[in-house]
Protein backbone atom coordinates (compact mmCIF):
# COMPACT_ATOMS: atom_id res chain seq x y z
CA UNK A 1 0.00 0.00 0.00
CA UNK A 2 2.62 2.52 1.09
CA UNK A 3 4.76 1.64 -1.89
CA UNK A 4 1.81 2.36 -4.21
CA UNK A 5 1.34 5.81 -2.67
CA UNK A 6 5.05 6.46 -2.92
CA UNK A 7 5.06 5.53 -6.59
CA UNK A 8 2.06 7.75 -7.31
CA UNK A 9 3.71 10.71 -5.54
CA UNK A 10 6.90 10.04 -7.50
CA UNK A 11 4.83 10.10 -10.72
CA UNK A 12 3.32 13.43 -9.66
CA UNK A 13 6.81 14.86 -9.36
CA UNK A 14 7.94 13.08 -12.51
CA UNK A 15 10.93 11.31 -11.00
CA UNK A 16 11.17 7.57 -10.31
CA UNK A 17 14.06 5.13 -9.95
CA UNK A 18 14.30 2.07 -12.13
CA UNK A 19 14.33 -0.51 -9.31
CA UNK A 20 11.01 0.69 -7.97
CA UNK A 21 9.56 0.85 -11.46
CA UNK A 22 10.48 -2.76 -12.21
CA UNK A 23 8.93 -3.82 -8.92
CA UNK A 24 5.68 -1.90 -9.57
CA UNK A 25 5.32 -3.41 -13.00
CA UNK A 26 5.92 -6.99 -11.87
CA UNK A 27 3.99 -7.05 -8.57
CA UNK A 28 1.51 -4.16 -8.57
CA UNK A 29 -2.12 -4.17 -9.72
CA UNK A 30 -3.08 -1.40 -12.19
CA UNK A 31 -6.39 -0.72 -10.41
CA UNK A 32 -4.59 0.14 -7.17
CA UNK A 33 -2.44 2.71 -8.97
CA UNK A 34 -5.36 4.24 -10.84
CA UNK A 35 -7.51 4.66 -7.74
CA UNK A 36 -4.64 6.03 -5.67
CA UNK A 37 -3.70 8.43 -8.48
CA UNK A 38 -7.27 9.75 -8.77
CA UNK A 39 -7.45 10.31 -5.00
CA UNK A 40 -4.03 11.97 -4.85
CA UNK A 41 -4.89 14.23 -7.81
CA UNK A 42 -8.12 15.28 -6.15
CA UNK A 43 -6.28 16.03 -2.93
CA UNK A 44 -3.76 18.09 -4.90
CA UNK A 45 -6.54 20.10 -6.58
CA UNK A 46 -8.23 20.67 -3.21
CA UNK A 47 -4.91 21.79 -1.73
CA UNK A 48 -4.42 24.34 -4.52
CA UNK A 49 -8.03 25.53 -4.23
CA UNK A 50 -7.53 25.88 -0.47
CA UNK A 51 -4.41 28.00 -0.95
CA UNK A 52 -6.20 30.15 -3.54
CA UNK A 53 -9.22 30.69 -1.30
CA UNK A 54 -6.98 31.50 1.65
CA UNK A 55 -4.90 33.95 -0.46
CA UNK A 56 -8.03 35.65 -1.81
CA UNK A 57 -8.98 36.23 1.82
CA UNK B 1 38.23 43.47 -31.64
CA UNK B 2 36.74 44.08 -28.27
CA UNK B 3 38.28 42.36 -25.33
CA UNK B 4 36.03 40.17 -23.19
CA UNK B 5 36.01 42.65 -20.33
CA UNK B 6 34.89 45.41 -22.71
CA UNK B 7 31.97 43.29 -23.77
CA UNK B 8 31.11 42.69 -20.16
CA UNK B 9 31.16 46.43 -19.52
CA UNK B 10 28.82 47.09 -22.45
CA UNK B 11 26.42 44.40 -21.32
CA UNK B 12 26.29 45.60 -17.72
CA UNK B 13 25.83 49.24 -18.71
CA UNK B 14 22.96 48.34 -21.05
CA UNK B 15 21.49 46.21 -18.29
CA UNK B 16 21.67 48.92 -15.64
CA UNK B 17 20.13 51.39 -18.07
CA UNK B 18 17.12 49.21 -18.65
CA UNK B 19 16.81 48.76 -14.92
CA UNK B 20 16.87 52.48 -14.16
CA UNK B 21 14.40 53.79 -16.76
CA UNK B 22 11.93 52.64 -19.25
CA UNK B 23 14.13 52.81 -22.27
CA UNK B 24 12.63 52.85 -25.72
CA UNK B 25 12.71 49.07 -25.98
CA UNK B 26 11.24 48.33 -22.58
CA UNK B 27 7.75 48.80 -21.16
CA UNK B 28 7.16 52.13 -19.38
CA UNK B 29 7.64 52.37 -15.61
CA UNK B 30 4.42 54.35 -15.50
CA UNK B 31 2.98 56.75 -12.95
CA UNK B 32 0.91 54.56 -10.62
CA UNK B 33 1.95 52.17 -7.86
CA UNK B 34 0.43 49.35 -9.87
CA UNK B 35 2.42 50.19 -13.00
CA UNK B 36 5.60 50.36 -10.89
CA UNK B 37 4.84 46.99 -9.32
CA UNK B 38 4.27 45.50 -12.74
CA UNK B 39 7.50 46.99 -14.05
CA UNK B 40 9.36 45.70 -10.99
CA UNK B 41 7.96 42.21 -11.46
CA UNK B 42 8.82 42.32 -15.13
CA UNK B 43 12.43 43.26 -14.41
CA UNK B 44 12.79 40.74 -11.56
CA UNK B 45 11.50 37.93 -13.70
CA UNK B 46 13.63 39.10 -16.58
CA UNK B 47 16.78 38.86 -14.43
CA UNK B 48 15.75 35.46 -13.06
CA UNK B 49 15.48 34.30 -16.68
CA UNK B 50 18.83 35.85 -17.54
CA UNK B 51 20.59 34.08 -14.66
CA UNK B 52 18.97 30.73 -15.50
CA UNK B 53 19.77 31.20 -19.18
CA UNK B 54 23.42 32.01 -18.48
CA UNK B 55 23.83 29.00 -16.18
CA UNK B 56 22.02 26.50 -18.41
CA UNK B 57 23.56 27.62 -21.69
CA UNK B 58 26.94 28.11 -19.99
CA UNK B 59 27.00 24.49 -18.78
CA UNK B 60 25.71 23.29 -22.13
CA UNK B 61 28.23 25.14 -24.30
CA UNK B 62 31.07 24.36 -21.92
CA UNK B 63 30.24 20.65 -22.09
CA UNK B 64 29.88 20.71 -25.85
CA UNK B 65 33.29 22.27 -26.16
CA UNK B 66 35.15 20.46 -23.41
CA UNK B 67 33.90 16.96 -24.21
CA UNK B 68 33.97 17.18 -27.96
CA UNK B 69 34.32 14.16 -30.18
CA UNK B 70 37.63 15.23 -31.70
CA UNK B 71 39.22 15.04 -28.25
CA UNK B 72 38.06 11.46 -27.91
CA UNK B 73 35.16 12.05 -25.51
CA UNK B 74 32.93 9.01 -24.93
CA UNK B 75 29.27 9.34 -23.95
CA UNK B 76 28.49 8.15 -20.44
CA UNK B 77 25.85 5.42 -20.29
CA UNK B 78 23.90 5.44 -17.07
CA UNK B 79 20.17 5.20 -16.54
CA UNK B 80 19.26 7.50 -13.74
CA UNK B 81 20.37 9.63 -10.86
CA UNK B 82 17.41 10.12 -8.58
CA UNK B 83 18.82 12.83 -6.32
CA UNK B 84 19.94 15.02 -9.24
CA UNK B 85 16.55 14.55 -10.90
CA UNK B 86 14.72 15.51 -7.72
CA UNK B 87 16.96 18.55 -7.39
CA UNK B 88 16.34 19.82 -10.91
CA UNK B 89 12.62 19.35 -10.43
CA UNK B 90 12.49 20.98 -7.01
CA UNK B 91 14.55 24.07 -7.90
CA UNK B 92 12.24 25.21 -10.75
CA UNK B 93 9.23 24.62 -8.49
CA UNK B 94 10.76 26.89 -5.86
CA UNK B 95 11.63 29.53 -8.46
CA UNK B 96 8.13 29.44 -9.94
CA UNK B 97 6.40 29.67 -6.57
CA UNK B 98 8.83 32.42 -5.59
CA UNK B 99 7.77 34.43 -8.65
CA UNK B 100 4.10 33.58 -8.28
CA UNK B 101 3.78 35.01 -4.77
CA UNK B 102 4.55 38.70 -5.58
CA UNK B 103 2.83 38.39 -8.98
CA UNK B 104 -0.38 37.13 -7.37
CA UNK B 105 -0.25 39.84 -4.72
CA UNK B 106 0.00 42.50 -7.45
CA UNK B 107 -2.81 40.93 -9.45
CA UNK B 108 -5.04 40.76 -6.43
CA UNK B 109 -4.45 44.42 -5.74
CA UNK B 110 -5.19 45.30 -9.39
CA UNK B 111 -8.59 43.65 -9.16
CA UNK B 112 -9.59 45.42 -5.97
CA UNK B 113 -11.60 48.35 -7.31
CA UNK B 114 -13.44 48.88 -4.02
CA UNK B 115 -13.48 52.09 -1.98
CA UNK B 116 -12.87 54.47 -4.85
CA UNK B 117 -13.12 58.25 -4.40
CA UNK B 118 -14.46 58.84 -7.89
CA UNK B 119 -16.39 56.68 -10.36
CA UNK B 120 -16.08 57.19 -14.08
CA UNK B 121 -18.03 55.36 -16.74
CA UNK B 122 -15.98 54.81 -19.87
CA UNK B 123 -17.91 53.85 -22.99
CA UNK B 124 -16.32 52.81 -26.26
CA UNK B 125 -18.13 53.92 -29.40
CA UNK B 126 -17.26 53.66 -33.06
CA UNK B 127 -14.93 55.63 -32.97
CA UNK B 128 -14.52 57.73 -29.88
CA UNK B 129 -14.57 57.45 -26.11
CA UNK B 130 -17.26 58.76 -23.84
CA UNK B 131 -16.55 59.69 -20.23
CA UNK B 132 -19.21 60.10 -17.60
CA UNK B 133 -18.39 61.33 -14.10
CA UNK B 134 -20.95 59.41 -12.11
CA UNK B 135 -22.80 61.49 -9.55
CA UNK B 136 -21.33 64.72 -10.94
CA UNK B 137 -23.62 65.34 -13.92
CA UNK B 138 -20.68 65.59 -16.24
CA UNK B 139 -20.43 63.58 -19.44
CA UNK B 140 -18.71 64.21 -22.71
CA UNK B 141 -17.16 62.47 -25.68
CA UNK B 142 -13.51 62.65 -26.50
CA UNK B 143 -12.74 62.77 -30.23
CA UNK B 144 -9.60 62.59 -32.29
CA UNK B 145 -8.35 66.11 -32.98
CA UNK B 146 -5.62 65.37 -35.50
CA UNK B 147 -6.63 67.22 -38.66
CA UNK B 148 -7.69 65.52 -41.88
CA UNK B 149 -4.90 67.35 -43.73
CA UNK B 150 -2.34 65.64 -41.50
CA UNK B 151 -3.95 62.25 -42.00
CA UNK B 152 -3.95 62.69 -45.78
CA UNK B 153 -0.34 63.85 -45.64
CA UNK B 154 -1.25 67.32 -46.93
CA UNK B 155 0.26 69.07 -43.96
CA UNK B 156 3.07 68.26 -41.60
CA UNK B 157 2.30 65.72 -38.89
CA UNK B 158 2.71 67.03 -35.39
CA UNK B 159 4.32 65.36 -32.41
CA UNK B 160 1.12 63.75 -31.19
CA UNK B 161 -0.12 62.63 -34.58
CA UNK B 162 -3.24 60.44 -34.04
CA UNK B 163 -2.70 60.69 -30.28
CA UNK B 164 -4.53 63.95 -29.63
CA UNK B 165 -8.15 64.58 -28.68
CA UNK B 166 -10.44 67.57 -28.34
CA UNK B 167 -11.30 66.85 -24.69
CA UNK B 168 -9.07 64.63 -22.58
CA UNK B 169 -10.22 62.56 -19.64
CA UNK B 170 -9.37 64.72 -16.62
CA UNK B 171 -8.39 62.95 -13.40
CA UNK B 172 -7.10 64.04 -10.01
CA UNK B 173 -3.80 62.65 -8.76
CA UNK B 174 -3.51 60.79 -5.42
CA UNK B 175 -7.12 59.63 -5.51
CA UNK B 176 -8.44 56.21 -6.27
CA UNK B 177 -10.52 56.46 -9.43
CA UNK B 178 -12.71 53.56 -10.42
CA UNK B 179 -13.52 52.94 -14.07
CA UNK B 180 -16.73 51.20 -15.13
CA UNK B 181 -16.13 50.20 -18.71
CA UNK B 182 -18.53 49.21 -21.43
CA UNK B 183 -19.27 49.70 -25.11
CA UNK B 184 -22.21 50.85 -27.23
CA UNK B 185 -21.39 48.83 -30.31
CA UNK B 186 -18.45 46.45 -30.71
CA UNK B 187 -15.60 45.44 -28.41
CA UNK B 188 -13.02 48.16 -27.85
CA UNK B 189 -10.13 48.24 -25.41
CA UNK B 190 -9.11 51.22 -23.31
CA UNK B 191 -5.33 51.16 -23.09
CA UNK B 192 -2.99 53.70 -21.47
CA UNK B 193 0.46 52.14 -20.96
CA UNK B 194 1.67 54.72 -18.40
CA UNK B 195 -1.31 53.86 -16.17
CA UNK B 196 -0.93 50.10 -16.68
CA UNK B 197 -4.60 49.86 -17.66
CA UNK B 198 -5.68 47.85 -20.66
CA UNK B 199 -9.27 46.76 -20.34
CA UNK B 200 -11.70 45.49 -22.95
CA UNK B 201 -14.98 47.37 -23.18
CA UNK B 202 -17.71 44.94 -24.16
CA UNK B 203 -21.29 45.75 -25.17
CA UNK B 204 -23.68 44.46 -22.49
CA UNK B 205 -20.96 44.00 -19.88
CA UNK B 206 -19.45 46.35 -17.36
CA UNK B 207 -15.81 45.74 -16.56
CA UNK B 208 -14.11 47.37 -13.61
CA UNK B 209 -10.65 48.77 -13.27
CA UNK B 210 -9.00 51.51 -11.25
CA UNK B 211 -6.06 53.89 -11.13
CA UNK B 212 -4.40 56.08 -8.59
CA UNK B 213 -2.02 58.39 -10.38
CA UNK B 214 1.04 59.71 -8.54
CA UNK B 215 2.25 62.42 -10.89
CA UNK B 216 0.40 65.15 -12.77
CA UNK B 217 0.85 65.03 -16.51
CA UNK B 218 -0.60 64.05 -19.88
CA UNK B 219 -0.75 60.34 -20.62
CA UNK B 220 -1.69 58.96 -24.01
CA UNK B 221 -3.08 55.69 -25.24
CA UNK B 222 -5.12 54.03 -27.95
CA UNK B 223 -7.95 51.63 -28.56
CA UNK B 224 -6.34 48.20 -28.41
CA UNK B 225 -9.06 46.04 -29.91
CA UNK B 226 -9.66 46.10 -33.66
CA UNK B 227 -13.09 47.75 -33.88
CA UNK B 228 -13.69 48.82 -37.45
CA UNK B 229 -12.26 51.16 -40.09
CA UNK B 230 -11.43 54.01 -37.72
CA UNK B 231 -9.92 51.84 -35.00
CA UNK B 232 -6.68 53.78 -35.36
CA UNK B 233 -8.50 57.09 -34.92
CA UNK B 234 -9.88 56.85 -31.38
CA UNK B 235 -6.95 57.71 -29.12
CA UNK B 236 -7.09 58.28 -25.38
CA UNK B 237 -5.61 61.26 -23.59
CA UNK B 238 -5.61 61.45 -19.80
CA UNK B 239 -4.84 64.76 -18.14
CA UNK B 240 -3.89 64.16 -14.50
CA UNK B 241 -4.09 67.26 -12.29
CA UNK B 242 -3.38 68.30 -8.73
CA UNK B 243 -6.47 67.77 -6.62
CA UNK B 244 -7.26 71.49 -6.16
CA UNK B 245 -6.92 72.11 -9.88
CA UNK B 246 -9.21 69.15 -10.54
CA UNK B 247 -11.88 70.56 -8.22
CA UNK B 248 -11.78 73.85 -10.12
CA UNK B 249 -12.09 72.02 -13.42
CA UNK B 250 -15.04 70.04 -12.08
CA UNK B 251 -16.84 73.23 -11.03
CA UNK B 252 -16.23 74.85 -14.40
CA UNK B 253 -17.50 71.80 -16.20
CA UNK B 254 -20.64 71.72 -14.10
CA UNK B 255 -21.31 75.39 -14.76
CA UNK B 256 -20.83 74.88 -18.48
CA UNK B 257 -23.30 71.99 -18.35
CA UNK B 258 -25.83 74.21 -16.59
CA UNK B 259 -25.36 76.94 -19.16
CA UNK B 260 -25.90 74.37 -21.85
CA UNK B 261 -29.07 73.16 -20.12
CA UNK B 262 -30.36 76.73 -20.02
CA UNK B 263 -29.61 77.00 -23.73
CA UNK B 264 -32.33 74.43 -24.33
CA UNK B 265 -35.04 76.86 -23.35
CA UNK B 266 -34.10 79.80 -25.47
CA UNK B 267 -34.63 80.46 -29.14
CA UNK B 268 -31.49 79.92 -31.23
CA UNK B 269 -30.62 81.89 -34.37
CA UNK B 270 -29.79 79.89 -37.49
CA UNK B 271 -26.19 81.20 -37.59
CA UNK B 272 -25.58 79.96 -34.04
CA UNK B 273 -27.06 76.58 -34.82
CA UNK B 274 -25.04 76.28 -38.03
CA UNK B 275 -21.75 77.13 -36.30
CA UNK B 276 -22.38 74.70 -33.48
CA UNK B 277 -23.74 72.09 -35.87
CA UNK B 278 -20.64 72.15 -38.00
CA UNK B 279 -18.45 71.45 -34.95
CA UNK B 280 -20.64 68.55 -33.91
CA UNK B 281 -20.84 67.20 -37.44
CA UNK B 282 -17.09 67.28 -38.00
CA UNK B 283 -16.23 65.64 -34.70
CA UNK B 284 -19.02 63.03 -34.52
CA UNK B 285 -20.68 62.34 -37.86
CA UNK B 286 -17.97 62.91 -40.46
CA UNK B 287 -16.16 59.65 -39.73
CA UNK B 288 -19.09 57.85 -41.40
CA UNK B 289 -20.95 60.41 -43.50
CA UNK B 290 -17.69 62.09 -44.57
CA UNK B 291 -16.56 65.70 -44.37
CA UNK B 292 -18.82 67.10 -47.08
CA UNK B 293 -21.85 64.93 -46.32
CA UNK B 294 -21.11 62.89 -49.42
CA UNK B 295 -21.24 59.64 -47.43
CA UNK B 296 -19.56 56.41 -48.51
CA UNK B 297 -22.33 54.37 -50.13
CA UNK B 298 -23.40 51.68 -49.78
CA UNK B 299 -22.12 51.54 -46.18
CA UNK B 300 -22.85 55.14 -45.18
CA UNK B 301 -25.58 57.08 -47.04
CA UNK B 302 -24.91 60.57 -48.36
CA UNK B 303 -26.61 63.36 -46.43
CA UNK B 304 -25.85 66.03 -49.03
CA UNK B 305 -28.61 66.02 -51.65
CA UNK B 306 -30.47 63.25 -49.79
CA UNK B 307 -34.10 63.62 -51.04
CA UNK B 308 -35.81 61.97 -48.09
CA UNK B 309 -33.77 64.00 -45.63
CA UNK B 310 -34.57 67.26 -47.39
CA UNK B 311 -38.30 66.51 -47.60
CA UNK B 312 -38.98 64.85 -44.26
CA UNK B 313 -37.82 66.84 -41.25
CA UNK B 314 -39.52 64.53 -38.83
CA UNK B 315 -37.91 61.42 -40.25
CA UNK B 316 -34.53 63.17 -40.22
CA UNK B 317 -34.87 64.05 -36.53
CA UNK B 318 -35.94 60.52 -35.71
CA UNK B 319 -32.87 59.01 -37.42
CA UNK B 320 -30.50 61.16 -35.38
CA UNK B 321 -32.32 60.83 -32.05
CA UNK B 322 -33.11 57.11 -32.23
CA UNK B 323 -30.57 55.80 -34.72
CA UNK B 324 -31.30 52.85 -36.97
CA UNK B 325 -31.39 49.63 -35.03
CA UNK B 326 -29.51 46.84 -36.71
CA UNK B 327 -27.46 49.33 -38.76
CA UNK B 328 -24.30 51.27 -37.91
CA UNK B 329 -26.23 54.53 -37.36
CA UNK B 330 -26.05 55.15 -33.58
CA UNK B 331 -28.86 56.68 -31.52
CA UNK B 332 -27.67 60.06 -30.25
CA UNK B 333 -30.40 60.68 -27.67
CA UNK B 334 -28.06 59.85 -24.79
CA UNK B 335 -24.72 60.85 -26.20
CA UNK B 336 -25.53 64.31 -27.57
CA UNK B 337 -27.54 66.92 -25.71
CA UNK B 338 -30.62 68.62 -27.27
CA UNK B 339 -28.61 71.68 -28.28
CA UNK B 340 -26.10 69.56 -30.13
CA UNK B 341 -28.76 67.48 -31.86
CA UNK B 342 -30.74 70.56 -32.90
CA UNK B 343 -27.56 72.17 -34.17
CA UNK B 344 -26.34 69.20 -36.17
CA UNK B 345 -29.76 68.59 -37.72
CA UNK B 346 -30.06 72.26 -38.67
CA UNK B 347 -26.57 72.11 -40.08
CA UNK B 348 -27.22 69.03 -42.23
CA UNK B 349 -30.43 70.59 -43.52
CA UNK B 350 -28.63 73.72 -44.70
CA UNK B 351 -25.10 72.68 -45.63
CA UNK B 352 -23.64 71.34 -48.89
CA UNK B 353 -26.50 72.60 -51.04
CA UNK B 354 -29.27 71.21 -48.78
CA UNK B 355 -31.01 74.57 -48.77
CA UNK B 356 -34.15 73.88 -46.79
CA UNK B 357 -33.86 77.00 -44.63
CA UNK B 358 -35.23 74.94 -41.69
CA UNK B 359 -34.09 75.52 -38.15
CA UNK B 360 -34.66 73.00 -35.40
CA UNK B 361 -34.81 74.44 -31.91
CA UNK B 362 -33.22 72.63 -28.94
CA UNK B 363 -36.56 72.80 -27.09
CA UNK B 364 -38.24 70.79 -29.87
CA UNK B 365 -35.55 68.14 -29.64
CA UNK B 366 -35.80 67.99 -25.85
CA UNK B 367 -39.54 67.41 -26.18
CA UNK B 368 -39.05 64.61 -28.73
CA UNK B 369 -36.52 62.91 -26.50
CA UNK B 370 -38.84 63.15 -23.49
CA UNK B 371 -41.70 61.43 -25.38
C1 LIG C 1 -20.80 54.79 -37.10
C2 LIG C 1 -21.19 55.39 -38.32
C3 LIG C 1 -22.19 56.56 -38.27
C4 LIG C 1 -22.09 57.72 -37.54
C5 LIG C 1 -21.01 58.13 -36.56
C6 LIG C 1 -23.25 58.50 -37.91
N1 LIG C 1 -24.01 57.82 -38.81
FE1 LIG C 1 -25.74 58.50 -39.65
N2 LIG C 1 -25.95 56.72 -40.60
C7 LIG C 1 -25.07 55.67 -40.59
C8 LIG C 1 -25.60 54.57 -41.36
C9 LIG C 1 -24.94 53.23 -41.59
C10 LIG C 1 -26.85 55.00 -41.84
C11 LIG C 1 -27.84 54.20 -42.69
C12 LIG C 1 -28.77 53.46 -41.76
C13 LIG C 1 -29.76 52.59 -42.51
O1 LIG C 1 -29.39 51.48 -42.85
O2 LIG C 1 -30.88 53.10 -42.73
C14 LIG C 1 -27.04 56.35 -41.36
C15 LIG C 1 -28.16 57.12 -41.64
C16 LIG C 1 -28.31 58.42 -41.27
C17 LIG C 1 -29.40 59.27 -41.64
C18 LIG C 1 -30.54 58.83 -42.52
C19 LIG C 1 -30.10 58.96 -43.95
C20 LIG C 1 -30.64 57.90 -44.87
O3 LIG C 1 -30.67 58.17 -46.07
O4 LIG C 1 -30.97 56.79 -44.38
C21 LIG C 1 -29.19 60.49 -41.11
C22 LIG C 1 -30.06 61.73 -41.25
C23 LIG C 1 -27.96 60.43 -40.37
N3 LIG C 1 -27.43 59.17 -40.48
C24 LIG C 1 -27.41 61.48 -39.67
C25 LIG C 1 -26.28 61.36 -38.87
C26 LIG C 1 -25.80 62.41 -38.02
C27 LIG C 1 -26.40 63.81 -37.90
C28 LIG C 1 -24.72 61.92 -37.38
C29 LIG C 1 -23.85 62.64 -36.32
C30 LIG C 1 -24.53 63.18 -35.16
C31 LIG C 1 -24.52 60.58 -37.83
N4 LIG C 1 -25.49 60.26 -38.73
C32 LIG C 1 -23.50 59.77 -37.40
C33 LIG C 1 -23.86 55.64 -39.92
C34 LIG C 1 -23.40 56.63 -39.05
CU1 LIG D 1 -12.14 50.84 -30.66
Amino acid sequence: MWSVVKSVLAALLGVQNDRQRQQDFSNGKPVAFIITAVVVTMMFVLLLAGIAIYAAG
Amino acid sequence: MRLPWQWLLTITSVASLSQAHASSWNMPVGVTDTSRNIFGLHMTIFWVCVVIGVIVFGVMFYSLFRYRHSKGAKAARFHEHTSVEVLWTAIPILILVGMAVPATATLKNMYDASEADLDIMITGQQWRWRYEYLGEDIAYTSNLSTTREQIRGESERDEHYLLDVDEPLVLPINRKVRFLMTSDDVIHSWWVPELAVKQDTIPGFINENWVQINEPGIYRGQCAELCGVNHGFMPIVVHAMEEAEFETWLEERKEAAEQEAMGVDREWAIEELMARGEEVYQSICSSCHQGEGQGAPPAFPALAGNEQLINELDWHLDRVINGVSGAAMPAFRNTLNPVEIAAVVTYTRNAWGNETGDTVQPATVAERIAQ
